[in-house]
């Protein structure tokens, strides 16, 4: 079986459709708007007319080149390519600013492919267990799940908490928009059909990211400036030494667990993993205070946990068929049309097709590995585009990019009034990142702590021991996070006088 | 002689080319479930066939959300030029407007076709439960009322189920959301609760590996590849749940556009490669109906889903 999943994938085709995947992976989650679950969307069709083998491995492709391609965009123009990658801006743009953005592109790349090959490894050996695992998470657990997740806030913000927990709340109020989980009611859609599903994610990520970034650029316009930025780019190998890819090591590891521990719960997916992995790295970290100003580590921790939530997402996926995030959900749609039903007849009924996922993975990985590496003096120039030309070619694809999440024009207006938000936001010295989390995280909390009403007379908290843990981690992760900050902002205020 | 000859070849040239000429461009059709799902792979499938019989592009886009809701209110009164089509599903047309998410139903559009049929969900439990049919199951609900957790998705299709088991069929489950088909997997598998609704394709392997028990189909006739399966309707006889494919037009487009669509779509479901598909993709054999049968069929699975309006409310 193992023999036919190879020569299913090793034929000249496939290997092409996923080489094409790969490279149409990397475009989509390099520009921002483009994800990689639109990449899924937009060839799931196109897989109806292949073989089975043959269509799972193009859109595994494009799941792998999507995630890895956000970093790009992420470290040169600060603005996450998806919502992976918002965490590799937080030291990608500043290690750029610094003339390294060689180093910091390659450390992403590299660490992506650390990342996936992790990811496909805890799959390809732990899925039956990690399943049982991920069947005790129920209501109860997600919804201590999603408040632990939100206390990172905390720990994300740094001094200035109160901002950080407005923009927080202003995420998951914004969640709420659209038709409310469980009862279905319209809420805030002011009779507007376009609002009953809410905001997308993506169209939020534009707005916040994309649209501020452009106009905080616009305010120097008017200034005299320099249009030819970082004219010399040299790029070495990798851009980083093998004592320096040692010394990551640790952190790679840690930031690939948690990204395949996250990747395993349904619903939480990329977005958060890498804020999480960012968080947990930092707040370990012998030398935290660097961490935002341009160091490896971030990179690191960003870039491997999201590409091991692939193989994380991929656990529930195939042996249950319940999808992680959305690109998977995505996936299991593929899977489906080709008659390949995931549960746990399908090692039995499609082993060959099993092991052709396994193997599109690994060669996905390694071509996205070649592929950035060998384009990355390409990416880099994109930096000696001057920004007049850049960023409005920016917007544009940001506007295709919000049709083509719900072929809605409505979207285009939202990202424009996302921008604007956030650059008040920016004005007001907010922190927009939090705002993602709260975004994500808000409706998984609001779900399932109304599933819980619904279960707590007959069910009580006491007897879901994980849901216990979580509650008393957050209480812990939100004191010591707190502690530290008022910490720091003593230090900093020391520092002032 | 001659005069009149041409006359009349003239007046039917002119009769006829207001629509004959059709198609002569693209035809549009917007789905209304997201790409991977049944309705979108029914459509497409679909699609691609019509080019062949209509000899001109079908392109097909996904305008998503809301359970189909979202796309329905935007192309119910689209162009009416007879190259815009909505291809949906009956449950979404009917159950949006019985559970009062939209105020119209398929008198909002010019239906076409009805063009295939849904393999269907069944009601499941865990393998180790003692209930082997659905009779079964409500008995030991009465028995212990509030006991038995009944998994559900509320709004949806499973949800009206949830509804006519409560109060047509007097069953006393406690009812629970666990969210879409997956969530409701998850829930079953790790015993959060006890029995739920679960598309046939979803549930298959696990009743196969012996980790599920089908009670029943709630289909009123179980599909034509998996004949052997009881029917809801046999213990709560209002308990239908049909979920067809649907391909509708913007109220307004002309009658005769309608029809010829509907000529090209019953000679698609016709050949043999159709049936093959849907045998494979749905276990069923090709079902369709003409214009007017397509509204007769319409109106009375809206009817049925009326009859549920007043009860739609779990006490």
């Amino acid at each position: 079986m193992i023999l036919q999943g190879l020569m299913a994938v090793f034929q000249p085709l496939t290997v092409l459709w996923i080489a094409v995947g790969v490279v149409v992976g990397i475009i989509f989650g390099a520009i921002p708007g483009l994800t990689a679950t639109m990449a899924i969307v937009m060839f799931l069709p196109v897989t109806y007319s292949m073989s089975a083998s043959q269509g799972i491995a193009t859109l595994m492709a494009l799941y792998i080149g999507g995630i890895s391609g956000g970093l790009i965009s992420a470290i040169l123009l600060n603005i996450p390519g998806t919502p992976s990658s918002v965490a590799t801006c937080f030291d990608g743009k500043p290690m750029a600013n610094k003339g390294q953005a060689g180093k910091a592109l390659g450390t992403g790349v590299v660490f992506s492919f650390v990342g996936t090959i992790i990811g496909i490894a805890i799959l390809v050996v732990l899925a039956p267990v990690l399943c049982a695992f991920a069947l005790k998470f129920q209501a109860y657990e997600y919804c201590a799940l999603a408040l632990f997740s939100l206390s990172m806030v905390v720990a994300l913000t740094g001094t200035d908490m109160p901002k950080g927990l407005i923009s927080a709340v202003l995420g998951a109020l914004l969640a709420t928009v659209g038709l409310a989980p469980i009862d279905s009611r319209p809420r805030f859609t002011f009779n507007l059909f376009q609002l009953n599903n809410g905001f997308a994610l993506v169209v939020l990520l534009i707005g916040l990211f994309a649209i501020s970034e452009v106009m905080s650029f616009a305010e120097s316009v008017r200034r005299k400036q320099d249009f030819t930025i970082e004219q010399n780019v040299k790029m070495k190998g990798a851009g980083f030494s093998l004592a320096e890819f040692i010394a990551q090591i640790p952190n790679a590891i840690v930031s690939a667990l948690i990204g395949v521990g996250i990747g395993i719960l349904p619903g939480i997916g990329g977005g958060v993993s890498c804020m999480i992995s960012y968080t947990v790295s930092k707040n370990t970290s012998k030398h935290r205070e660097l961490y935002g100003t341009g160091i490896m580590d971030g990179v690191v921790a960003s870039e491997t946990a999201n590409n091991a939530t692939i193989g994380g997402a991929v656990i529930p996926l195939l042996s249950l068929g319940i999808p992680g995030d959305a690109a998977t959900a995505m996936l299991l749609g593929g899977l489906m049309i080709h008659n390949v039903a995931p549960g746990p007849l399908i090692y039995e009924k499609n082993g060959a097709v099993v092991y052709a996922i396994f193997f599109a993975m690994l060669l996905s990985a390694v071509f996205m590995l070649l592929f950035m590496l060998w384009g990355m003096r390409f990416f880099v120039s994109v930096l000696k585009v001057p920004k007049n030309y850049l960023l409005p070619i920016v917007m544009v694809l940001c506007g295709i990019g919000a049709i083509g999440n719900a072929n809605q024009l409505f979207d285009t207006y939202t990202m424009v009034g996302f921008g604007l938000m956030a650059y008040l936001m920016i004005k007001a010295k907010i922190p927009t990142v939090p705002m993602i989390l709260g975004f994500i995280l808000g409706p998984t909390f609001e779900e399932n702590l109304r599933r819980v009403s619904q279960l707590a007379s007959s069910d009580k908290f006491y007897n879901h021991p994980i849901f216990c843990v979580l509650i008393v981690a957050t209480v812990l992760v939100i004191i010591f996070s707190a502690r530290a900050n008022i910490k720091d902002a003593k230090r900093e205020e020391m520092a002032g006088e | 002689m001659k005069k009149l000859f041409f006359a009349l070849v003239l007046v039917t040239i002119l009769a006829t080319s207001a629509f004959a000429a059709w198609p002569e461009k693209t035809i549009n059709i917007y789905i209304t479930h997201a790409a991977g799902g049944d309705t979108d792979y029914m459509a497409r499938q679909l699609a691609a066939n019509l080019e062949k019989v209509l000899g001109v592009s079908v392109v097909c886009t996904n305008v998503t959300g809301a359970n189909g809701a979202t796309c329905m209110t935007q192309y119910k009164d689209g162009n009416k030029d007879g190259y815009t089509f909505i291809a949906t599903n009956t449950a979404a047309l009917n159950g949006n407007e019985a559970t009062g998410m939209v105020d119209f139903g398929y008198n909002a559009f010019e239906p076409v076709a009805v063009y295939g049929i849904q393999s269907g969900e069944n009601i499941v439990v865990h393998a180790s439960s003692p209930y082997k049919d659905l009779r079964e199951l409500i008995d030991a609900s009465i028995a212990n009322p509030g006991q038995i957790k009944l998994g559900i998705s509320t709004g949806g299709g499973v949800y009206i189920m949830a509804c006519v088991l409560a109060n047509l069929g007097h069953a006393q489950f406690n009812i629970i959301d666990n969210g879409d088909a997956a969530n409701r997997l998850t829930a079953l598998l790790g015993d959060a609760i006890d029995a739920t609704s679960l598309p046939y394709s979803t549930a298959a392997d696990y009743i196969e590996k012996g980790q599920l028990r089908s009670l029943c189909t709630v289909l009123s006739k179980a599909p034509t590849l998996i004949p052997n399966q009881p029917s809801a309707s046999a213990v709560v006889p209002e308990l239908k749940m049909d979920t067809e494919y649907a391909l509708l037009a913007p109220k307004g487009t002309p009658a005769e556009i309608v029809k010829a669509m509907n000529d090209a779509v019953l000679k698609v479901c016709g050949t043999p490669e159709w049936k093959e598909m849907v045998n494979k993709f749905s276990f069923q054999d090709p079902f369709y109906f003409d214009v007017e049968g397509t509204l007769n069929n319409l109106k009375e699975q809206r009817d049925l889903f009326q009859s549920f309006v007043p009860i739609l409310e779990i006490n």
